[in-house]
């Protein structure tokens, strides 16, 4: 009996070493970002580096304890440069594809995609339910700005047939139609939206007037953390920051810093969406 | 790089689709364009120099800029200005259908009146002596004598007129109408197959513009009836 207690007690001390040793040389995890994607990864006058990735990768490297170095990345070279390992993570706003899963890994995502319709202030013209879902005939009659070729144009014509379609080349000449009164609605992401258009003197008689619409068929997984394949280690823990993040809301409180709408996934959806 | 047959013929339908609009753009602009030709002509030629030089201003404004330009500045450019958004005009320059037909028949009528003072200058000045001596007034004299002969020469330069006009309704699709060319550019971003899609809107240029030249070359033979042979 004294021996197992004896036994139990080296054991705890064993451990205690080691996580002494783990605490004095505190590993460092270098993150690729562009450090000039406003206002996800950018420099402050300062020289800060600043956004919604910077406080994400901060978030996550304190959860996990560990000490961040930055690696400001050219956007054409940031997936090369992973796998050469001129960095441990990617953290840059980078969307999960199936093309990309081909060469790398994902965390879970810190970010969603999401569509969101644009209308001019004060018209309650009844879009949507109560229940977030769109109310198809309360769009016949109006004309939809959206973007050739983009996610939302599919989005429309799966949910929306009798939509009238006013297809634009690129969101700010739809952005400017929308203004002009050429489009009643214009359908785009949200982020843009608000940076480029909404915050600025010509959206200001313009609002949203949908909830943010999350459908993961037609606007894909979202934004993650890009990791080399082979570091499971790594991905499990960043993935269990992230889901703490998640649940104690903190993610919410850093997309509220930068735009005036959450930005971040929901609720934990568990691993393995991607 | 392989090209695949079967999406072109499954494409063509779908293309088809925009022919409408294509047509219905060069329609309208064509007449707007010939309009326009008209009064221009009768202002240059009418010797007086505030009717003539108004004319040689706007004849070299719309050849001298290239028509996506003057199409963007009806479309974009115009609704900068609030009173333009307020005025009565607004109805008509709200639709990105009628702005391309503004532009694109000021850009035709601006070549058509070159290609009509080309056919009038050609007019043999015998001919209107002939008509003064009978006793016809200069109005008459235009109407019928100077006009069918300028109009029958004229047609062969108007024939490529028209069919530079048919080409450039593709510029349409740059202000969201779905024309042919509009229409295949969104199957392409769709697809992913600019090269089969590219190809049968081609098609069906190809085949219109075959169409326009047999129909202008029977008009021309017809114009040309009473013209000796070999002249």
């Amino acid at each position: 009996m004294m021996k197992f207690k004896s036994l139990l007690a080296a054991a705890a001390m064993a451990l205690g070493v080691c996580g002494l040793v783990q605490g004095a040389q505190a590993e460092t995890l270098r993150v690729g970002m562009e450090c000039t994607y406003f206002p996800f990864n950018y420099r402050t006058p300062e020289g800060e580096m600043a956004g919604y990735d910077v406080d994400v990768a901060k978030g996550v490297a304190k959860i996990i304890g560990a000490d961040l170095d930055y690696v400001c990345q050219k956007w054409d070279g940031m997936v090369p440069a992973l796998l050469a390992n001129k960095f441990d993570i990617i953290v840059a706003s980078m969307s999960i594809t199936e093309e990309r899963l081909k060469k790398m890994d994902f965390s879970v995502p810190y970010r969603v995609s999401i569509g969101r319709f644009l209308g001019p202030k004060g018209k309650d013209l009844k879009l949507f339910d109560e229940a977030g879902k769109p109310v198809p005939a309360n769009f016949d009659g109006l004309r939809i700005g959206v973007e050739r070729g983009s996610t939302y144009s599919s989005w429309i014509n799966a949910k929306l047939p009798g939509a009238t379609l006013q297809v634009y080349d690129g969101n700010e000449p739809m952005l400017l139609d929308l203004a002009n009164g050429r489009v009643d609605l214009a359908i785009t992401n949200p982020m843009k939206a608000y940076l480029d258009f909404l915050s600025k003197p010509d959206g200001a008689g313009f609002e949203f007037v949908s909830p943010p619409i999350d459908e993961k068929e037609f606007f894909g997984i979202g934004v993650g953390i890009g990791v080399r394949k082979g570091q499971d280690e790594l991905l499990k823990r960043i993935n269990g920051a992230l889901e703490t993040m998640i649940k104690d809301g903190s993610l919410k409180e850093y997309s509220l810093k930068y735009f005036p709408f959450a930005i971040n996934p929901d609720n934990w959806q568990g691993v393995g969406t991607n | 790089m392989t090209l695949d047959p079967q999406l072109i013929l499954d494409s063509l339908p779908l293309i088809a689709q925009g022919l409408g609009i294509t047509l219905k753009l060069l329609f309208y602009s064509s007449l707007f364009g010939i309009a326009l030709a008209v009064i221009t002509l009768l202002m240059r030629i009418s010797g007086r120099w505030y009717l003539s030089w108004p004319a040689q201003a706007y004849i070299y404004f719309f050849r001298g800029t290239p028509i996506l330009v003057q199409i963007f500045i009806i479309y974009y450019g115009l609704p900068q200005f609030g009173f333009i958004r307020n005025s009565i005009l607004w109805p008509i320059l709200r639709e990105p259908f009628t702005c391309c037909v503004i532009a694109l028949g000021l850009n035709s009528g601006a070549y058509v009146s070159e290609i009509l003072r080309g056919g009038v200058l050609g007019v043999d000045k015998g001919l209107t002596e002939a008509g003064k001596a009978l006793g016809l007034s200069s109005p008459q004299r235009f109407i019928y004598i100077t006009a069918p002969i300028a109009i029958r020469l004229s047609l062969p330069a108007y024939s490529n007129e028209f069919i530079s006009t048919l080409k450039a309704t593709a510029l349409a699709s740059t202000v969201t109408l779905m024309d042919v060319t509009g229409v295949a550019r969104t199957l392409v971003s769709q697809t992913y197959a600019p090269y089969e899609i590219f190809i049968a809107a081609a098609i069906l240029y190809l085949a219109f513009a075959w169409i326009s030249y047999v129909a202008l070359a029977w008009l021309e033979a017809r114009a040309s009836r009473y013209v000796k042979k070999g002249n």
